[in-house]
């Protein structure tokens, strides 16, 4: 059974640069809601930026991870008002 | 449902053979894969269709649900194909698409995408554009 916290890190070591939320939703390690924001996603139809995330799982999805909803976008596509910058 | 046209595969022989039959035979023999060929006949004749869990009168899945249902609230008619009732509809339609969950809501013979991709459409009014 996954945590959400195993399938953040699936993503992220995957897709380089991304950042993902994950959230297991009803709590039984196989329903899970992601927003993944990477630069990999840049240039791609939001078709190809599901597809990049579901190809971490292959043949999970659908399997041992019943749902993985998504939501994607790149960095400048992040809308939320508070933007935290370091360094 | 108003505008809403079930399509069914039931035309196809189904039962007539074991599960996993048609598996062993290449992919691009053309003929050897009755389902293959009618999940794609399907997508090239109707403008809007709609693979799903259950029915649009009576969804099996929550996904499937909300996909109808912004289909529905756009008044758009669809055709619609329940994958539940042989595994290998879901199997054949995920090697044709290139995309692994259902639901799979196709326009003018491309895939749209699922649940996610067609809610934010509908909720940015990309989906009454591409239904047009």
């Amino acid at each position: 059974m996954a945590t959400a916290e195993d399938i953040k890190e699936r993503i992220e070591s995957a897709i380089p640069g991304a950042h993902a939320e994950v959230e297991d939703y009803t709590g039984g390690g196989d329903h899970f809601r992601a927003t993944v924001t990477a630069m990999a996603f840049q240039g791609r139809s939001r078709i190809e930026q599901h597809r990049l995330v579901y190809e971490v799982f292959g043949a999970e999805i659908g399997g041992a991870i019943h749902a993985l909803a998504l939501k994607t976008q790149t960095p400048q596509d992040d809308a939320s008002p508070v933007k935290i910058s370091s360094q | 449902m108003s505008g809403t046209e079930p399509h069914t595969l039931t035309d196809l022989p189904m039962a007539a053979e074991p599960l996993g039959a048609g598996v062993p035979q290449p992919a691009s023999a053309a003929g050897s894969n009755p389902i293959r060929d009618a999940i794609t006949e399907a997508i090239s004749e109707h403008k809007v269709i709609l693979f799903m869990k259950g029915t649009p009168e009576a969804p099996a899945c929550g996904f499937s649900a909300r996909t109808v249902a912004a289909l529905q609230s756009l008044d758009a008619p669809f055709a619609a194909v329940d994958i539940l009732p042989d595994p290998r509809i879901r199997q054949e339609l995920a090697a044709i698409s290139n995309w692994p969950t259902i639901p799979q809501l196709f326009v003018d013979g491309e895939l749209v995408g699922g649940c996610d991709i067609v809610t934010e459409m509908y909720e940015s009014g990309e989906l009454a554009q591409v239904l047009l």
